[in-house]
């Protein structure tokens, strides 16, 4: 009876002309989705490389490594580009100095201001708001349509148990809409391969598993619609139900969440911690231009070679003993910051996981490397970086470098020639090279809203079928 | 229980949980190759009675018989022996006659039948050849109470429950239909109807049930209706002009 049933439920809906419009508004789109990534991540890529080349044409026209002034540029992931997450508001390049903080200037949005406001069609809109609004489509009225249309008597009319009607009901709505959708999503895939988009083992497992959080995000709304469906015997209401739903998911609670969050967990905003590390800057560099004038009133002879090499030993140390401090006032700030900041992430990811989209996107922006953890993550990698940087930096200068160091150069017509035309090789730099976040790590990390899709899968399932068993089918 | 009796309700009463009275110890029996029509008002418990033939509703008292299968204790098996066509016979619009065909009788156990034999069937109903292999969403009501007929026979039951069947049709579908009626019955099929059109209740049924607000008042046969005027008989016995 089962199989009867379930063929009905796969014929009735691939026979509609309700799938054949939605089901080619939705391929359209995902494949639209899968083409715009694959071009913004190629045109990426050719900004990356074209801004790398004229790093090094900078630090190649210069003749001193202390006159260079290096950028290291953020390298664009092909899954970033199928789920944005927070990348396009994360810097995309970096101000490279032996010491002091980095920052990240220049995130796509600051440089394509439209695309703020609009945002980029990506995989994760599809599925937040198209897939879910097809799910819906289909199974507001999977049930009490049934009853309205007069089909649900004439089924039962026959030797036809509730349960098997609504197993039937069930499986054959997710298989007849979930498998169709699968289509164009494994043609994007194709699509990655066959234009020359560069992805690891581990982006295609990565990948996979966004599909399924995917088809699992499809899978509750189709599964709740039909639910409600079971719980009201207009169709009329349990559209709008529906609706209601979706809007209260997709748009009210995540927004809802973030405010709400902010109001029980308060961290201080961005500009405060920038303000009290400028006023700390700003404190050390009246500190340090006493202590330099000091050191010169204490000195009374000209300006030999061996007062040159005494200035700048002392500079080193005092850049030393500065840059300690200024990294542990800094670390303790940022360290403040950070748990206040985790601590209201925290409430606002709690809060959002009331919304199954907000699941899946917690889920997707993991998987894709694009969750909120992306810029500290990243910064993590500047700062490794910036080590051996200024470590390259000491052993070609002799010194260490650092913002705000007096360099005291004498210029005499016996300069050679040759000095002044030996310019730099900007391959001897240390490469800047970000370590991809390992699999393990962005498993665990999207495991539990994966889990979280499955049961409230299951939950709606269940719901649906104890629903139907009391649902007046006269 | 007389054992001829196909379709039989004994007694059987609906009280809703509000207190309501749907039905009120209505008792009547329709035998093979004899149609019954149920005939009263909007409310007066028609479907009611249909619904608890189909275990759509369970009984607050009496029973409800379908060849001799008790409908409240094994709902599923009472319904092997009964096929039912509904007064809203959308169907399935996305199917053909054919396919839905196909579905329904799959459904009432009918699991090898050909596609010839659910020709033959759409044939019976005097559905036109053409639309045999059309989706139903562009058939009228009239084509479509055609192929929910042929949905009926196609489960060869022994009884066949049929509610409001003739609502919404025009003269000419409404004839075609009852004459298809005619031919069940000829082939032993007990039928019961329910419907507030007097007049074609007097021109098919072998017995009428006259019912009002849930109690049935009375039941004529055709011999007894001859020389009666059933109209009037009608209005008195729901005006209470007639004893019950």
């Amino acid at each position: 009876m089962l199989k009867i049933l379930l063929e009905k439920e796969l014929r009735d809906i691939i026979y509609s002309t309700k799938f054949a419009i939605t089901f080619a508004a939705a391929a359209v789109l995902v494949l639209l989705s899968f083409y715009v990534g694959i071009r913004n991540y190629h045109e990426s890529v050719r900004e990356y490389e074209a801004a790398k080349a004229t790093n090094a044409a900078s630090i190649a026209a210069a003749t001193d490594w202390r006159q260079v002034q290096n950028r290291v540029f953020r390298k664009p992931q092909p899954l970033e580009v199928l789920v944005n997450g927070v990348t396009n508001d994360v810097g995309r390049t970096t101000d490279m100095r032996a010491s002091g903080e980095l920052t990240l200037i220049n995130s796509r949005f600051s440089a394509d201001p439209l695309f703020a406001v609009f945002r980029f069609l990506d995989l994760n809109f599809v599925v937040i708001i198209v897939f879910s609004l097809f799910a819906i489509l289909f199974g507001y009225d999977a049930i009490n349509g049934e009853k309205e249309s007069g089909t649900l008597k004439l089924v039962f009319s026959n030797k036809v148990s509730r349960a098997s009607f609504i197993m039937g009901k069930l499986l054959g709505s997710v298989i007849a809409l979930g498998v169709p959708l699968l289509v164009p999503l494994l043609i994007g895939c194709l699509m990655l391969l066959g234009l020359g988009v560069p992805m690891s083992g581990d982006e295609w497992i990565r990948l996979g598993l966004l599909i399924f959080a995917g088809l699992l995000s499809f899978g509750v709304f189709l599964t709740l619609s039909i639910m409600i469906s079971a719980m009201v015997t207009r169709s009329s209401v349990s559209f709008l139900l529906s609706l209601v739903v979706w809007i209260f998911s997709v748009l009210i609670v995540p927004k809802g969440s973030v405010l709400l969050a902010s109001q029980i967990a308060s961290a201080p905003s961005m500009d405060a911690i920038e303000s009290q590390k400028r006023k700390f800057t700003a404190d050390q560099m009246t500190r340090r231009m006493a202590a330099m004038q000091q050191w010169f009133s204490s000195r009374s002879t000209g300006m030999d070679t061996s007062f040159v090499s005494k200035f700048a030993t002392y500079q080193d140390s005092m850049t030393k003993s500065y840059e300690q401090e200024r990294q542990d006032f800094y670390g303790r700030l940022n360290e403040d910051w950070r748990n206040k900041k985790d601590w209201q992430e925290q409430w606002a990811f709690g809060i959002s996981r009331v919304s199954p989209t907000a699941v899946f996107q917690i889920a997707a922006m993991n998987l894709s490397g694009t969750d909120v953890g992306m810029k500290f993550r990243y910064l993590q990698e500047l700062d490794r970086y910036q080590d051996s940087y200024a470590k390259f930096i000491q052993a070609k200068t002799g010194s260490m470098a650092d913002y705000m160091r007096v360099v005291i150069r004498r210029f005499s017509s016996a300069q050679s020639d040759e000095d002044k035309q030996k310019t730099l090789n900007p391959s001897e730099l240390p490469e800047f090279v970000v370590q991809p976040r390992p699999l393990g790590s962005t498993i665990a990390a999207s495991l539990f809203d994966l889990g979280l899709l499955v049961v409230l899968n299951a939950l709606f399932f269940g719901g649906a079928f104890i629903a139907f068993l009391r649902f007046d089918l006269r | 229980m007389d054992q001829n009796n196909i379709l039989e309700a004994q007694a059987l009463t609906k009280v809703y949980e509000d207190g309501l009275c749907a039905l009120d110890h209505v008792s009547f029996s329709v035998k093979a190759g004899e149609i019954f029509c149920l005939l009263g008002d909007n409310g007066a418990g028609k479907t009611t009675t249909i619904n608890l033939f189909l275990g759509f509703l369970n009984p607050t008292e009496g029973t409800a018989i379908i060849n001799g299968i008790d409908v409240t204790k094994d709902p599923l098996a009472a319904k092997q022996h009964v096929a039912y066509l509904s007064d809203v016979v959308m169907l399935y619009p996305n199917f053909t006659a054919r396919q839905n065909l196909d579905f329904f009788a799959r459904l009432g156990g009918r699991q090898n039948l050909k596609r010839d034999d659910y020709y033959n069937v759409l044939r019976q109903v005097g559905l036109q050849e053409k639309a045999f292999e059309q989706r139903l969403k562009g058939f009228s009501k009239g084509m479509r109470q055609k192929v929910g007929l042929a949905i009926a026979i196609v489960k060869e039951a022994p009884a066949i429950i049929l509610d409001e069947p003739t609502s919404g049709l025009d003269p000419k579908a409404a004839n075609e239909f009852l004459a298809i009626l005619h031919q069940l019955r000829a082939q032993g099929r007990a039928i019961l109807i329910s419907t507030h059109d007097i007049f074609r209740a007097k021109e098919i049924s072998d017995t009428v049930g006259i019912m009002s607000e849930g109690k049935l008042l009375a039941m004529k046969t055709r011999a007894e209706l001859e020389h009666e005027n059933l109209e009037k008989l009608y209005l008195d016995y729901i005006q209470g002009k007639v004893a019950a």
